[in-house]
């Protein structure tokens, strides 16, 4: 028997979708989350299907992210926080700590043979996530992609608002006292990442360490993580997968 | 003597028909002729007023409602308890605070006593100093004499005297009283337990608002038999293999149910609350022989709060139900800028490593808009179980 499972990911920016067989990643897929989670979950659904032949019925779905509990098609539902675990480990067998900076929050799992152990989320605030760089980003005119390019400068500024609302008061005027962009963006960044450390600080973090969520392939990002924590911290291609395979991998075909 | 309040607030007509019928429920109380007096904590003596035949109501609101009210006074980064009594006190939407003939404070944390001093301004308020340490001759000294003086205090404002017999009888019925709620409570030790936790804090919280002690007790008494008879008859809300939780932290109750709920919803199951609305009132009972004041203040005095350094006997009860209740996982529920309890919760956690029962810290306030973000850290807690 072929054993299908779909874990879809359905967080405030992204919806991600990863589809196995026989244990596998065969196809993934990805989407803005846009007005409709549940329709757009329905859209990753279906693409997942198409791009590797089969059909509903042979396949088993696990969806989780924030958009979950909207989603009526599901088989079932698991938190975010289990299945960036479950994907990290499939990712990097032997993972030990995981950190999500995803679109509205960011959180940093404690790993102990593959389960959670225990883990950290930041609270209300969007301080610290990707909503907040992309405000930011959108504050000083530019596109969230072009972020990285001026990061290469290496230069920086230092940010003290804790809070969201006030670090985008706290850009405006950086950038009214005559701070180039480049430094207002590595101000923004070390920010970001000294809220993610925040965090990480609450638990005990062992190497290795990898960096999950839409954020992952933002290399000025990674580095500074590993200069917070003075500690390696590893992005791999698939990173903003993890949460969608942890949801795939979650489901053992034959147990529900 | 104080003049009795008798008459309906003046918005009285714009309430809705939930709350027109809370304040006529208790203006008939006050048309019997009985003064009431409203309290905010666990530490407060009920047995005075129950002596001297006075109702006596828990002020804590938990609501969100009239926040915004109380914000104009003070600050909005406190304690989402304190701003909503407060909130109500100043608008005259809650009947017990509105029809309450004396207010007792009692100096537990910063947040409420500074309150009390603005709420003397409306209404007539006793405070008493709670000392903030339980093991030394000085402390348990300075808050007998503090009952000596509530007790004076209740005499001259409702024109009574209270007797030694009095206070004897009232902590007898109080003992009674604590015996059965910890009975009903108790019947969650069970696997699966009888009740959902949702259920078990209602019965909790519901218990504070009967004002007849003879009626209240037998509805907690009717409420564990019919617990007990719906369980022989297979009656299972609860799941066999649902992960036992036991909740700690801040008061609970009205809007704070939700922590409760979306635990139960992730598939786990409250069985035991080791905060001011469970077992921190009702585990204990107060000795009945003996001079009743000294009694009452040691049983008092004895409360393991975070408020008091140490706080050893927290501990002892968290770790007592822990066992009795054979618990999965404690979830600690501390409400938005409450210090005592939010610091005290590192050492919670680390308390509950070193016995390797799984602890999650949910910090919350009396709004709803973090349903979702509590609903992802109870899930991931269940999950890990």
């Amino acid at each position: 028997m072929v054993k299908v499972t779909i874990g879809i990911d359905c967080g405030s920016a992204a919806c991600k979708g990863a589809l196995f067989i026989n244990g596998g990643v065969v196809a993934t897929c990805v989407r803005p989350t846009g007005w409709s989670p549940k329709e757009t979950a329905q859209a990753v659904l279906e693409e997942l299907l198409s791009k590797a032949k089969v059909s509903r019925e042979e396949t088993f779905v696990v969806v989780t992210g924030y958009g979950r509990l909207g989603i009526d098609f599901a088989d079932k539902k698991v938190t975010e926080i289990t299945c960036h675990a479950w994907g990290a480990e499939f990712l990097l067998p032997g993972v030990q700590t995981v950190i999500d900076i995803g679109g509205q929050d960011s959180k940093v799992i404690a790993l102990q043979k593959g389960k959670v152990k225990t883990f950290q989320m930041n609270n209300k605030c969007a301080a610290g996530t990707g909503r907040f760089l992309e405000m930011s980003a959108h504050r000083m005119g530019i596109d969230l992609s072009e972020f990285p390019v001026l990061l290469e400068t290496g230069k920086s500024c230092s940010l003290s608002s804790m809070c969201a609302v006030f670090a985008d008061s706290e850009i405006i005027t950086l950038l009214a006292a005559g701070k180039s962009r480049e430094e207002v963006a590595g101000g923004i960044i070390r920010s970001v990442v000294a809220r993610v450390v925040a965090l990480a600080n609450k638990i005990e973090i062992r190497p290795p360490i990898l960096l999950t969520g839409g954020l992952a392939d933002f290399e000025g990002l990674r580095l500074e993580l590993e200069k917070q924590l003075g500690s390696p911290v590893a992005a791999l291609p698939l990173s903003r997968f993890a949460g969608a395979i942890g949801a795939a991998k979650i489901h053992t075909p034959g147990q529900d | 003597m104080i003049k009795m309040k008798t008459e309906l607030p003046q918005i009285f007509d714009s309430f809705a028909e939930a709350r027109k019928n809370g304040f006529l429920a208790m203006k008939k109380i006050k048309d019997s002729g009985k003064g009431v007096v409203g309290q905010f904590c666990t530490y407060t003596p009920l047995e005075i007023f129950m002596a001297a035949d006075l109702v006596s109501v828990g002020l804590c609101s938990t609501s969100d409602e009239t926040i915004p009210d109380a914000e104009k006074v003070l600050p909005s980064n406190l304690c989402p308890l304190i701003k909503s009594s407060y909130g109500f006190a100043i608008t005259d939407k809650c009947p017990y605070m509105y029809f309450s003939d004396l207010v007792v404070g009692e100096t537990t944390c910063d947040g409420k006593k500074k309150m009390y001093e603005l709420l003397a301004q409306r209404k007539n308020v006793h405070i008493l100093e709670l000392p903030s340490r339980q093991d030394t001759p000085e402390a348990k000294a300075l808050w007998r004499a503090e009952l000596v003086r509530l007790k004076k205090r209740v005499e001259q404002d409702f024109g009574v005297t209270i007797t030694d017999d009095m206070l004897r009888e009232a902590i007898r019925r109080r003992n009674i009283e604590r015996k059965l709620l910890k009975e009903m409570y108790e019947l969650s030790t069970m696997t699966p337990p009888p009740i959902t936790g949702l259920r078990q804090l209602q019965i909790l919280f519901g218990s504070q608002f009967k004002f007849d002690w003879k009626e209240k007790v037998a509805e907690i008494r009717k409420a564990i038999d019919r617990i007990k008879e719906a369980y022989q008859a297979g009656e299972r809300p609860v799941l066999d293999s649902a992960p036992r939780i036991l909740i700690t932290g801040c008061p609970m109750g009205g809007v704070t149910e939700k922590v409760v709920k979306v635990i139960e919803e992730a598939g786990a199951v409250v069985v035991a609350f080791e905060n001011c609305t469970g077992a921190k009132q009702m585990d204990r009972q107060c000795r009945e022989d003996g001079d009743p004041l000294t009694n009452l203040a040691d049983y008092y005095l004895q409360i393991g709060c975070s408020v008091m350094t140490p706080n050893k006997n927290r501990f002892e009860l968290l770790d007592r139900l822990c066992e009795q209740f054979k618990v999965d996982g404690v979830v600690e529920m501390t409400l938005q800028a409450c210090h005592t309890y939010a610091v005290e919760s590192y050492t919670v956690k680390t308390h509950c490593e070193v016995k390797n029962i799984p602890y999650l810290q949910l910090e919350t306030d009396y709004g709803t808009a973090d349903i979702g973000q509590l609903a992802t850290r109870a899930g991931a807690f269940v999950e890990m179980l």
